[in-house]
This record gives C-alpha cells, structure tokens and sequence, in this order.
C-alpha cells in the first residue's frame, strides 16, 4: 500500500526532457506554474495540460504513472471543489436543498479550482520524476548563490533537501519492512474505528523514528568522515552547464506564456 | 509495479512442501528471492499467480482470516529488533499475544514463558527494549514472535550482524526451539549453519528452486553452487581436499570436531 506513492520519486530514463540542465528544469517549472496560475479559464489549462503531456510523452513516462501520483492530493482536491461549489453564490441557481444553493458560476470556480489543483501537482511532478535527487538539489544551490552575499545558507539548505528527498524511498521501504514485521506479529493497519487505526500506527511509527534517527546519527558520522565541512570551497564533479535542449525548452514554455496571455487578452475563457 | 520500470519477478515456477517438525534452511545469493518466498508464508505476500497452503488452509483465499494464518506462522524478519517499539520489554512480547484477542493472564504467562526460551532474565522485562544492547534486542524481537506460540517459525537471516558468542548462544536457542516440536524454515547467507543445522537446503537461484534436498547431497554441487554465487562449507572444502590426496572419509561430514574424528580413524586406523 506504501508502494503507490510515486510524490518525490525519480523515473530513470535518458529521454531529452531527463536531460536538461536542472537549473533550466527548475525555473521551467516555476514558469509553468505561472502559467497555470496565469490562465483565466479552461482555454488555458488546455494549452496547459496539452504542454504537459507533450512532456510527458517526451520523457517516456507513462501517463498511469503521472496519474497515480495525483492519488495523495485526491481528498484535497475534493474538498476544494465542494468548498468552491458551496461557497460561490455568483451566477444563475442550478441546484438548490434547504440552504445549500448551488450556481453555475460556483459550479465553474470550483471546476476552475480542482483544474488548477491537478495541474500544478502534474507539472511539478514532472520535475521530480524526471530529475534525480542530486541533480535537483545542484540546480537549486546554482540557483541559490546569488542569496548567499545575504548570508542565506544556500549550500546547507541544498544539502538538507538532497539528504531529504534521497531519504524518501528508504524510509519508505523501511515502513513498509516494519509493517509487514508487525502484521506478521497480528497488527491489523486496515480495519476499525479511525481512533483505532490511528492506534495501530504506533507499533510503526516509533520504530521508524527510531531508525531515521539512527539513520541521521549514522550518516552524519559518515560525511565527518569523509571530511565534509559545509559547502566553503567545494568543487563538483559535474558542472552544470546550459545547452541548446534548454534554450528550446525554455523557448517552448515562453510560447506557452504568451499564448495564455493572448487569450487573457482576447477573453477567451 | 507491472508495466514500470520498477516491475521484477522475485519468484516463478516455486513448489516445494514442508512437513512438520522439519528444520528447513533456505540459501541464495542476494535477490534470489529468499525474503520473498518466506513472506509468502505467512500471507504478507499473496502469490499472483500461484497458492500457498498452510495446515490445510489456502492463504490466498478471499475471507480467509489472516491472524489465523500469522498464528500458525511466526515471522522474524531480518535485523527484528528494528521492530520493537513499546515502552518495556513485556509489553513488546506481548503485542503479538493481545493482537490474537488473548486475556491479559494468559498473556502474561506467554511473555514469561517466550523471554525464559530466548534466555532474557526477568529482571529485564520491565526495562526499555531501547536499554538492551544489540544481541538482547534481537532475543527479545524473538520472544514476540514466539509468545504467539507459532507451529512454524521462519528465521530470515537471524544471526546476521551478531558477534561470534551472540551467533553460537541464538543458533542454540533455534536449535532448542525446533526440539521443542515447531517446524523451523531459516534463511541463511552462512553455509556453515546451513550444512550444521538443516535437514533440509532449498537453494534459490533467481527466483527459482535449483536444489531442494539434504545438506549432504546440495554441497556435493559445489561448481553449481559458486555458479550462483553461493559457496560450499569449509569443511566440505577440506574433505574434498583430503579426499582428492587420497583421503577417504565421507562427505556428510559439517562439523569440524566430525572431520577431525574422520581423520584421526582413517590415520589410525581405528
């Protein structure tokens, strides 16, 4: 059941989209996120969600794939449409119980909303699942220089994420050991009350605390003894460097950019 | 993960039957398959396709009470103090006992009874199981498999990161268990424990059974073995050794005390 997650996991694989510079990958997704909150209305996201799956098509990830790890944001989701739908009052009345009145402008804002939702998990995935840990956190320390002449702790910062997101899959498998360790002992995870499930979790959480600690004490023991000390002076042996792929890329979202601005322009929803 | 990257076969055309009271060891090379057919044992994995047949009872079978199935079988996975997480040792031991609905005195008569067979001292029980040092953990994640009082245990690797004293002391305690009446599976990295212990070697070779006989008989492939990344004992090595300079002793032979007696009769003549 633990398996399902695929937030924060990298997909190998060799395709140009995988070979971008991650810095480039970065900054194209923080524009492709200012481009989803830049369409106005579903025109947009169309242009959008095309784009992605363009994307999508080129890194050879398969859809299911990118489907599935929109499973964790589901609930949230559905809440934010049924807020949306109950909350908006503008607009002619479609559906109406006791006080519940529901209109087709609350109708449309929720849909907008839920759209919007699906489409920034979707393209912020489609950074995490085609950048590798070590990648992803060497572009964002290249990005974060420039904040270090205001003593920002770009390097520390950059190292915490990598050890992070490098932790994610091994905590993971290490939950799912204990799992199966305590169901073999009787544990039930999947029946009974809410308090009674959020019960049965102790006799997993205490035991992965206790090893991501040791873990941390573990690996921090490690890096002193490799001579690790922070990121004063320290050469890569990968030095990142833009190409051709990245100008294209980044050309490619601009165009995506200014064709949500011309239909914002023409009023086109 | 069909249809991913992620997608393996861990095991395929696998069948084999474990009688009672057997003392069953399990050896592969890393990614055999070894973790995962044990799992199968006690319905943490259901096979797809295949079935599993415990005391009778199809494990993969929908309704099935899969308690009834963990109560049969006890599993103590790999390095099983990493599971321990209550605030005293008994209350550890008895998770598996309150998990099986039982009252709280037959519970407590259980803890008692699992921490004296692992050889805890009860002046320990009421201690932290975070307090033990290594080898007292692992005893204790022991005692809460067999506080369930299974027929069964399954051993993934249980000796893995002990000390020399710490291996012989747990190796014993196996050992007396399955005296005891229970049928023991082991899966084992050492060949040594392996040809020591076991009436029974089922070698894995990429997810599928490649020898599944005596010890005796599975050492005598020992090209095929180093094939799979395996190993023979040392003391086959020797006899094999002694015997090619013109040695006779025989090759059932794993205990060193059993060689050197073999030898020692074949120079005497005794």
């Amino acid at each position: 059941m633990l398996k399902n997650i695929t937030i924060g996991q990298f997909f190998p694989g060799n395709s140009l989209i995988h070979r971008l510079d991650p810095r480039a990958k970065l900054m194209l997704t923080v524009a492709l996120i200012v481009a989803v909150f830049l369409s106005q209305g579903f025109a947009g996201f169309a242009l959008v969600l095309l784009f992605v799956a363009m994307a999508a098509r080129m890194s050879r990830i398969s859809l299911k794939f990118l489907v599935r790890g929109l499973k964790p944001i589901l609930y949230i989701v559905i809440i934010t449409f049924v807020l949306n739908l109950f909350f908006q009052s503008e607009g002619r009345v479609i559906f109406r119980w006791n006080f519940i009145a529901v209109t087709d402008g609350g109708l449309r804002r929720a849909a907008y909303m839920a759209v919007r939702l699906v489409l920034l998990v979707t393209s912020s995935q489609l950074l995490t699942l085609t950048t590798s840990a070590i990648s992803l956190t060497d572009g964002l320390e290249a990005l974060m220089r420039p904040l270090k002449k205001i003593k920002f702790p770009a390097h520390e910062i950059a190292m915490m994420m990598s050890i992070a997101l490098r932790f994610i899959p091994t905590l993971m498998e290490e939950a799912d050991k204990i799992m199966k360790a305590q169901m073999a002992r009787g544990a039930d995870f999947e029946s009974g009350s809410l308090f009674k499930r959020a019960k049965a979790m102790v006799p997993l959480l205490v035991p992965l605390f206790v090893s991501a600690f040791r873990r941390a004490d573990e690996l921090a023991m490690a890096m002193e003894a490799r001579c690790y000390h922070g990121g004063e002076g320290r050469t890569r042996m990968k030095q990142l460097r833009y190409g051709r792929r990245d100008l294209a890329a980044a050309l490619a979202v601009a165009l995506l950019i200014a064709a949500i601005a011309t239909l914002n322009a023409l009023g086109v929803f | 993960m069909p249809g991913t990257p992620f997608e393996t076969r861990a095991l395929f055309d696998v069948s084999l039957s474990i009688r009672d009271g057997e003392f069953v060891g399990v050896i592969g090379h890393t990614g055999s398959g070894k973790s995962t057919l044990i799992a199968h044992l006690n319905a943490l994995i259901r096979p797809e396709p295949g079935r599993v047949i415990v005391s009778g009872v199809d494990v993969g079978q929908k309704g099935q009470s899969l308690i009834e199935i963990r109560r049969e079988v006890g599993l103590v996975f790999q390095y099983p103090e990493y599971q321990l997480f209550e605030e005293t040792v008994e209350k550890d031991v008895g998770y598996g006992p309150r998990n099986l609905g039982l009252p709280d005195a037959e519970v407590k008569v259980r803890v008692a009874e699992a921490l004296s067979q692992v050889g805890i001292p009860e002046e320990l029980s009421g201690k932290s199981p975070f307090e033990l040092s290594g080898g007292q953990k692992r005893r204790v994640a022991i005692a809460g498999v067999l506080a369930m009082r299974p027929s069964t245990l399954v051993l993934d690797e249980p000796v893995a990161g002990l000390d020399p004293a710490g291996r012989e002391e747990l190796l014993k305690l196996i050992q007396d268990i399955h005296k005891g009446g229970v049928t023991v599976i082991m899966v084992t990295h050492s060949m040594d424990d392996a040809a020591r212990l076991c009436g029974r070697l089922i070698v894995l070779n990429r997810g599928e059974v490649a020898f599944d006989a005596p010890p005796a008989e599975v050492f005598r492939h020992g090209d095929e073995l180093v094939e799979m990344g395996l190993d023979v004992p040392e003391c086959v090595k020797l006899v094999k050794r002694l015997n090619e300079c013109g040695f006779h002793l025989p090759d059932n032979l794993f205990r060193m005390e059993d060689v050197e007696r073999a030898i020692l009769k074949e120079v005497r003549g005794c």
